[in-house]
């Protein structure tokens, strides 16, 4: 796994679009844009991805099409937490975490 | 057609009879009835529930259903519709510390480093240059601040939250005061959690410049939580110059730097000893091991602090050293420190973007 610098893993500008799309804007200059369901399909908490194993339990393919993200807010100044509108709530994304799931062309698989 | 006459309050306490089994209490003190309409001799409503997925759906139908037709004499049919409205656990509310502009956690990897003095000295020196300050002693195992600071105990909590107690013009909020006497703490993680959640929001701590919170060794519960309640400005390090303790102290400097907290600098306590006979130097645990390790990492050095009697007999006495004897060389030291510290705190004050996600 690459280290990311910590301007690729700063936010400067968070922006939610409805509870369909979440966008980030890092230090780095670089956007992200992820879309909800996407985003619930990458949980990274403890039910969605086994503690042992680390092999993924829920993927995007497992929750529904119209998953929404119900609220959002800043954890501490490190991750974001959603609440998602199919009831999961325990998931806690960094922003380390985040910059590395980046779907856009030119992230998507740099660091698979 | 019926000739009775069909109210709401008899729909609603045949209703009272059935209970959410995992709740254990009906499903009309819990609010679960909505749309409660009654035309002529039908009867029709929603079910409310927490979960689209709940287990026994089916049978709360069914229950609220012979509830009502059972319970009130002259209804010939209930039309009952399931819904579900996830309710979600309320995020803290953080409001308590708007009016607080930098929140600085002091930590350090082991115990008995002088974590505890060297908050109370930063924070009455802070306040001897006229900023607003508080002090939070989050050391569940150890809160020591009470007697550093010569504090009693502040008044009982009231309607809107907890008085801070004040000495030497700071204001103090100790995990200690939560238990009576001479209790230690005995927690586990959860308890650890809402305690501290309750020392810092609960408090009315007014308008403060600076609020410093006096951590535990180490990185447990207490450090998470206060990472994830509230966007901490930065933090201290406080290390002993000997390796041991400076290899420990990088752990809890690396779990700030994965929380993005910013380590505003490392403070080397218990640094030279300086004879008091004879003026003689002597480096009983080393030296400067601290300032090595900052300049490695790139991160500030604050300052060494003497290894010096004169901090604990005052400490001890309640009166930190750079009140006590601001001249002193401990005292001196303590008044560089907080003053790099303050300006370490500035200079993240600027570049800190206050995180918030805006509606597009």
């Amino acid at each position: 796994m690459t280290v990311l610098s910590p301007d690729a893993t700063t936010p400067v500008e968070i922006r939610k679009k409805g509870g369909e799309r979440l966008t980030i804007r890092w230090a780095d200059g670089h956007e992200s844009v992820y879309l909800a369901r996407a985003l619930r399909g990458r949980c990274p908490c403890a039910q969605c991805v086994s503690e042992t194993t680390g092999a993924r339990l829920v993927a995007e393919g497992h929750v529904r099409p119209d998953v929404a993200i119900a609220a959002a807010r800043p954890i501490g100044n490190y991750a974001l937490h959603f609440d998602w509108s199919d009831g999961h709530t325990t998931g806690i994304y960094g922003f380390d975490y985040l910059r590395r799931i980046c779907p856009c062309a030119a992230c998507a698989g740099a660091d698979a | 057609m019926s000739a009775v006459t069909i109210r709401e309050p008899q729909v609603l306490d045949a209703l009272r009879s059935v209970m959410d089994p995992d709740l254990h209490r009906d499903i009309v003190s819990l609010g679960f009835i909505r749309n409660l309409v009654i035309e002529g001799d039908v009867v029709s409503f929603d079910v409310n529930l927490t979960t689209p997925a709940c287990p026994v759906k089916d049978r709360l139908r069914e229950q609220s259903r012979q509830a009502v037709l059972q319970g009130v004499p002259g209804v010939r049919d209930v039309r009952v519709t399931m819904t579900a409205e996830v309710r979600r656990p309320q995020a803290p509310d953080t409001s308590a510390l708007k009016t607080v502009r930098n929140i600085v956690a002091v930590g350090s990897g082991k115990g008995g480093v002088g974590k505890s003095t060297v908050a109370a000295n930063i924070a009455v020196g802070l306040a001897r240059t006229g900023a607003r300050v508080g002090l939070l002693d989050a050391d569940i195992y150890g809160p020591s601040i009470p007697i550093l600071m010569r504090a009693g105990r502040p008044a009982e909590p009231r309607e809107h939250g907890i008085e801070p107690g004040e000495a030497y013009g700071v204001k103090l909020m100790s995990m200690g005061y939560l238990t009576p006497g001479d209790q230690p703490l005995i927690w586990r993680g959860p308890m650890a959690h809402k305690a501290l959640q309750q020392s810092l929001l609960g408090v009315n701590w007014g308008e403060l410049d600076y609020l410093i919170v006096d951590l535990p060794p180490g990185t447990g519960d207490v450090h998470l939580t206060l990472v994830q309640t509230v966007p901490v400005t930065g933090a201290v390090i406080v290390s002993t110059p000997q390796d041991v303790g400076l290899q420990i102290s990088m752990k809890t400097l690396r779990m700030f730097q994965q929380t993005k907290v910013p380590v505003l600098g490392i403070v080397e306590n218990m640094s030279t000893y300086v004879c008091p006979h004879c003026g003689g130097r002597d480096d009983l645990f080393g030296h400067g091991g601290a300032r090595d390790a900052a300049t490695s990492l790139g991160v500030p050095f604050l300052g060494e602090i003497p290894l010096d009697a004169a901090i604990r007999r005052y400490s001890d006495d309640g009166r930190p050293v750079i009140l006590a004897e601001p001249e002193s060389p401990s005292g001196a030291a303590f008044g560089a420190i907080t003053g790099r510290l303050a300006q370490q705190v500035s200079i993240q004050a600027f570049k800190h973007i206050a995180l918030t996600i805006v509606e597009e």
